[in-house]
C-alpha cells in the first residue's frame, strides 16, 4: 500500500527528463525512491565509495561537485546542480566510482534510487535512457523547441532547412530530349504546368535547363525560330546536389548563384528537381533574392539596403530555429557575397578591375569570418597577399594596393562591417604583404612565441581566401600547416595561453559572473573552443579553417573518441545560439549592431537553459583538459 | 469478524525495539486533518503517513486514507484541508481505514509534530471504532526540535516556522500526505543534529525531547 503525493509528480513533471517520461514509468520510480537529507558540508558520493550505488535527483539545496583527482589543492567548486537535476550519470552508466566528491552546499534533500532500479527503469523508458545516454543533445533538442515556441510567428508547417533534399522532392522532373524543338518544349511545359523543363540523355542525365523566365528572354523578345533544338537555348551549365544534400545547401546554392532551380542528382543521373518555392521557408526570408541584389548592387549605398535586409534574414531565420552552424554559415556566406562585391566595386572605381595588378591578389578573411563563424556584430579582420611581379619590389606593389585597400574597408565599415579596433585590416601596410612576407611573419610568430605572437596568431592563423587568386592562400595555408605541426614548443605555448581562459563555473555562485552579473558568451564560452580547435588542427595538420570542422577533422587523427567531439560541438554550437538570440534580443531592443555585446545575466535565463549553459561549459572544461592531457600542462 | 481477526493479527505483532539505531530501523511519521481544533468534539477526517526506513523516507512506504463521515464538516472547516463534502462522504469506512492504517504502521514507533493532537484523534478513533485501546510510543518534534536547536526555539514554534528555517518546502500545506512528508524530512534533520548529541536511537531522540518538556515547563 503506498500513496504518492501528487505534488512529488509535479516536482518531476516540472523536470528533465521526467517531464518526457510516461506516467506509469514515473510512478514505478518515485515508489521504489527513498528522500535522502545532507547537512551542509556533508558528503554525498564521493571516489572512495566505489562504484555508485544510487541515482540521485535533487528535491532541493544545492550540490557541489568538486575535482578531487586532478587538483587535489583546489578548493573551487567546478559545477553546482540544483533542484531537478540528477547525478551522477556517467558513473553510474559506466559502473564506475565518481570522478569528483559530490557535497551539499546547504541543506539539501534528495531522492535516491538504487542503481539496480536505475538499470531497469533505463531498459523500460526510452525518454529515460535517451536523456542519460544523450545527455547534452537532448537538453539542446528541449530548448530548440522552446526557442521555436517564443518566435509564435514561425509556423508549424514550415520546411526545416536540415531536411535532405529527397524529402523535398515533390513529383519527377518534366524532361524532354535535348533535340526536341524549342515549340514542343513549351508545349510540354505549359501542358504540365511546370516552370522548368530539363533536357536529359538517354541515361537520364541532365543537359540542359530552360525555366519560364528564360522564355521572355531567349526566345519571346529575341523572336527565334521555335523548331530549332531546345538544347541550343538552354542553360548548360547547371548547379547539382545528391539527393542526401540538406535543404540550406541548396538555398545557399542558389543564393550563391543566382538559380532559382538545382537539380538534384544520383550517379549521374537526374532524380529531382528543387525549386526555390520547394524551399517553403526559405522562399520567406528571400535568400536568392538577397543573393542577387548583391550582385547587381552598383554602389555601396545599394549593398548598405542589402546588408539591412542580410540583417532581417538573419532573424528570420532565428525564429525558424535553423541551427547555429548554419546560421552563421549564413550570415558568412553573404558577407562574403557583400565583401566580394564592394572589392569589385572600390577596385573598379580605382580603375584597377581585371588589371594584371589584381590577377596576382588575393583578399584573405581572419578571425571569426575566416572561420565562417560571423555573427552580426562581427567587426573586420582582413588582409591581402599578393605575388611580386618580375622587376618590382613588394613595395612598389604594397603602394599600388594600399589606397584600394583603404576605399575597401571604409565601404564595408559604411555596410555595417565596423574598422577593426586593433588595425587587422588590409589598409594597414603590416598586413598587405606578399607571400614571401607573410611567411616570414609567421615563421618568426612560431619562433619567438611571444605574447604578441600568439595573439597574432590566434587571429592570422584562421585566415582563408575570399576574393582573388585563391592558390596564394592556399599555398600559405599548406606551408603553415607543415611548419606548425613539427613546431611542437610553439603549440605548447599556444596551449598554454588558451588555457588561461578558464569557462566561469566557480565557487559561491553556480557561474562566476562579473561586477554586472553577467558573463561573456563570447570570451568565456565561444574562446575556449575556437583556441583549441586552432591548435589540434595545426597539430594534426588539417587545414580547415572552421572551428567545427577543425574539431572533427583533428579529433580522427589525434585519436579523439567521436563521441567526446560530439559533446564538444554540440556545447559552442548552444552557446553560439545563446550569443545569437541575445544579439537579436538587443537589436529588437533598437540597440545598433555597433553595441551589441556578448554579455548575458546567466539569472535570466529560462531554468533549461542555464543547465544546458553550465553543462556546455563543462565541456569546454572536457576540452581544455583534454588540451592539458595532449601538451602536459 | 473479519476486523477482529485482523486486529488480533496486529495486536500479536511483536513490539518495536526502540534502541536500535534509527539508521537501521523502522519509524513511521504521520499528520491528520480533522472537523476541527477540539479534542473532544471533532472528528478524524484524514490520516497521512511516510515511513523513515534506514533514515531515509520511502516514498513507496506511504499511507493516505479519507474516512468516511457520517455528516460532512463545516464549510470554514474544509477550507483549511480543502477535502470537500464529497470526497468525505466518498471515503473508505472509517474502520477498514484504521486497520488499513494499523497494517501499514505495524508495532513502528510513531513521530509526528505537536503530538498531543494527532494521537488523541488517532486514539479516539480507533477506540470508538474498533474498540482498540492504542499505546503507543511517540515522539514529537515540536519539542525535538527547539531542545536541539535552542536559540531558533526561542522564536520557531508552528511547523511552518521550523519546515521554513531549513528551507522544506511543503507542496500542500494542510494535507495530510503532504504535511506528513514535510515533518519527515524535519525529523531527517533532526536525526542528523542528534548525532552530535551521541543519540542515535528513538529513545535516545525521545530522551531528548523529555528533557525538553521539563526545559519549557520550568522556563
Amino acid at each position: 500500500m503506498s500513496a504518492i503525493h501528487s505534488s512529488q509528480l509535479a516536482f518531476f513533471a516540472a523536470h528533465a527528463p521526467f517531464d518526457r517520461m510516461e506516467p506509469g514509468h514515473l510512478l514505478w520510480m518515485l515508489e521504489r525512491m527513498s528522500l535522502a537529507y545532507y547537512a551542509a558540508g556533508e558528503v554525498i558520493i564521493s571516489p572512495e565509495q566505489g562504484s555508485v550505488e544510487r541515482f540521485l535527483v535533487i528535491k532541493q539545496g544545492k550540490v557541489n561537485g568538486e575535482q578531487s583527482v586532478a587538483h587535489a589543492t583546489e578548493t573551487d567548486a567546478w559545477l553546482e546542480l540544483v533542484a531537478g537535476e540528477c547525478f551522477p550519470l556517467g558513473a553510474l552508466l559506466a559502473k564506475r566510482p565518481v570522478a569528483s566528491v559530490y557535497r551539499a552546499a546547504s541543506d539539501t534533500f534528495c531522492y535516491e534510487l538504487a542503481a539496480a532500479d536505475f538499470n531497469v527503469l533505463l531498459g523500460m523508458s526510452a525518454a529515460f535512457r535517451d536523456f542519460c545516454t544523450r545527455r547534452i543533445a537532448n537538453l539542446l533538442e528541449h530548448s530548440k523547441q522552446l526557442i521555436q515556441a517564443q518566435y509564435t510567428q514561425s509556423s508549424a508547417e514550415q520546411q526545416s532547412l536540415t531536411s535532405p533534399l529527397a524529402a523535398i522532392i515533390h513529383r519527377a522532373p518534366v524532361t524532354c530530349a535535348p533535340d526536341t524543338s524549342v515549340r514542343q518544349a513549351l508545349h510540354l511545359m505549359h501542358e504540365s504546368r511546370v516552370g522548368s523543363m530539363v533536357a536529359v540523355d538517354g541515361q537520364r542525365r541532365p543537359l540542359g535547363i530552360l525555366t519560364l523566365p528564360d522564355v521572355l528572354e531567349r526566345i519571346a523578345l529575341p523572336q527565334i525560330d521555335l523548331d530549332q533544338p531546345v538544347i541550343g537555348i538552354m542553360t548548360t551549365q547547371l548547379t547539382t546536389l545528391p539527393p542526401q544534400a540538406l535543404a540550406h545547401e541548396a538555398a545557399l546554392a542558389m543564393a550563391k548563384h543566382g538559380f532559382r532551380h538545382v537539380l538534384v542528382v544520383e550517379d549521374g543521373r537526374l532524380v529531382g528537381l528543387v525549386s526555390e518555392k520547394d524551399l517553403f521557408a526559405l522562399q520567406r526570408v528571400g535568400l536568392r533574392q538577397i543573393g542577387s541584389s548583391i550582385r547587381h548592387a552598383d554602389s555601396i549605398a545599394a549593398l548598405q539596403g542589402v546588408a539591412a535586409d542580410i540583417r532581417r534574414m538573419a532573424h528570420n531565420m532565428m525564429a525558424q530555429g535553423v541551427a547555429a552552424e548554419q546560421l552563421t554559415q549564413f550570415i558568412s556566406t553573404f558577407n562574403d557575397l557583400l565583401t566580394v562585391r564592394v572589392i569589385e566595386l572600390e577596385s573598379a572605381a580605382s580603375a584597377l578591375h581585371d588589371t594584371p595588378l589584381l590577377q596576382g591578389v588575393c583578399w584573405m578573411a581572419l578571425g571569426s569570418e575566416g572561420r565562417f563563424e560571423q555573427t552580426l556584430n562581427t567587426d573586420q579582420d582582413n588582409a591581402l597577399i599578393f605575388t611580386v611581379p618580375e622587376g618590382k619590389t613588394a613595395d612598389d606593389v604594397r603602394a599600388q594596393l594600399l589606397p584600394l585597400a583603404e576605399r575597401i574597408n571604409a565601404g564595408l565599415d559604411l555596410c555595417g562591417f565596423p574598422l577593426c579596433k586593433g588595425r587587422v585590416m588590409a589598409s594597414n601596410p603590416e598586413w598587405c604583404l606578399s607571400l614571401e612576407e607573410w611567411k616570414r611573419n609567421f615563421s618568426g610568430w612560431i619562433m619567438h612565441g611571444t605574447p604578441e605572437a600568439l595573439l597574432h596568431a590566434s587571429i592570422f592563423f584562421d585566415f582563408r581566401a575570399l576574393y582573388g587568386t585563391q592558390h596564394l592562400a592556399e599555398d600559405l595555408r599548406a606551408w603553415l600547416s607543415r611548419v606548425a605541426r613539427d613546431n611542437t614548443r610553439f603549440l605548447h605555448q599556444m596551449a598554454e595561453n588558451a588555457l588561461v581562459n578558464r569557462p566561469p563555473l566557480g565557487i559561491v555562485r553556480d557561474f562566476v559572473v562579473g561586477k554586472e552579473n553577467t558573463l561573456d558568451l563570447k570570451l568565456n564560452g565561444i574562446t575556449p573552443f575556437v583556441d583549441a580547435a586552432r591548435i589540434f588542427s595545426l597539430a594534426a595538420g588539417v587545414t580547415h579553417t572552421g572551428t567545427i570542422q577543425r574539431l572533427r577533422s583533428s579529433a580522427e587523427k589525434l585519436n579523439i573518441h567521436a563521441a567526446e567531439v560530439d559533446a564538444w560541438i554540440d556545447a559552442l554550437l548552444f552557446i553560439q545560439v545563446l550569443r545569437m538570440r541575445h544579439h537579436d534580443e538587443m537589436s529588437g531592443q533598437g540597440n545598433a549592431d555597433a553595441v551589441l555585446d556578448n554579455r548575458i545575466n546567466p539569472e535570466r535565463l529560462n531554468e533549461l537553459d542555464r543547465r544546458i549553459l553550465k553543462e556546455a561549459f563543462r565541456q569546454a572544461r572536457k576540452l581544455q583538459a583534454r588540451l592539458a592531457l595532449e601538451y602536459h600542462l | 469478524m473479519a476486523q477482529q481477526q485482523r486486529l488480533a493479527a496486529w495486536r500479536a505483532l511483536p513490539r518495536s525495539d526502540l534502541t536500535q539505531t534509527l539508521a537501521s530501523s523502522r519509524c513511521v511519521v504521520v499528520d491528520v486533518e480533522t472537523s476541527g481544533l477540539n479534542l473532544l468534539d471533532d472528528r478524524l477526517i484524514s490520516i497521512g503517513a511516510v515511513a523513515l526506513v534506514n533514515g531515509r523516507i520511502a516514498m513507496g512506504d506511504s499511507y493516505s486514507v479519507v474516512l468516511q463521515q457520517e455528516t460532512v464538516s463545516e464549510r470554514s472547516n474544509i477550507l483549511v484541508h480543502g477535502i470537500g463534502g464529497n470526497a468525505q462522504r466518498a471515503g473508505i469506512p472509517a474502520a477498514d481505514a484504521l486497520l488499513g492504517f494499523l497494517d501499514y504502521l505495524g508495532r513502528d514507533p510513531l513521530v509526528a509534530f505537536h503530538v498531543s493532537f494527532d494521537e488523541t484523534m488517532i486514539r479516539r478513533a480507533l477506540h470508538d471504532y474498533l474498540g482498540l485501546q492504542f499505546k503507543h510510543p511517540w515522539l514529537d518534534l515540536a519539542y525535538l526540535m527547539p531542545g536541539l536547536n535552542p536559540p531558533l526555539g526561542k522564536i520557531h514554534r508552528s511547523l511552518d516556522d521550523w519546515v521554513s528555517a531549513f528551507g522544506i518546502r511543503i507542496d500542500a500545506r494542510h494535507d495530510a500526505l503532504a504535511d506528513a512528508l514535510a515533518t519527515a524530512q524535519l525529523l531527517q534533520v533532526a536525526i542528523v543534529q542528534a548525532d552530535k548529541k551521541k543519540a542515535f536511537t528513538y529513545a535516545g531522540l525521545r530522551d531528548l525531547e523529555k528533557a525538553q518538556r521539563w526545559v519549557s515547563a520550568v522556563s
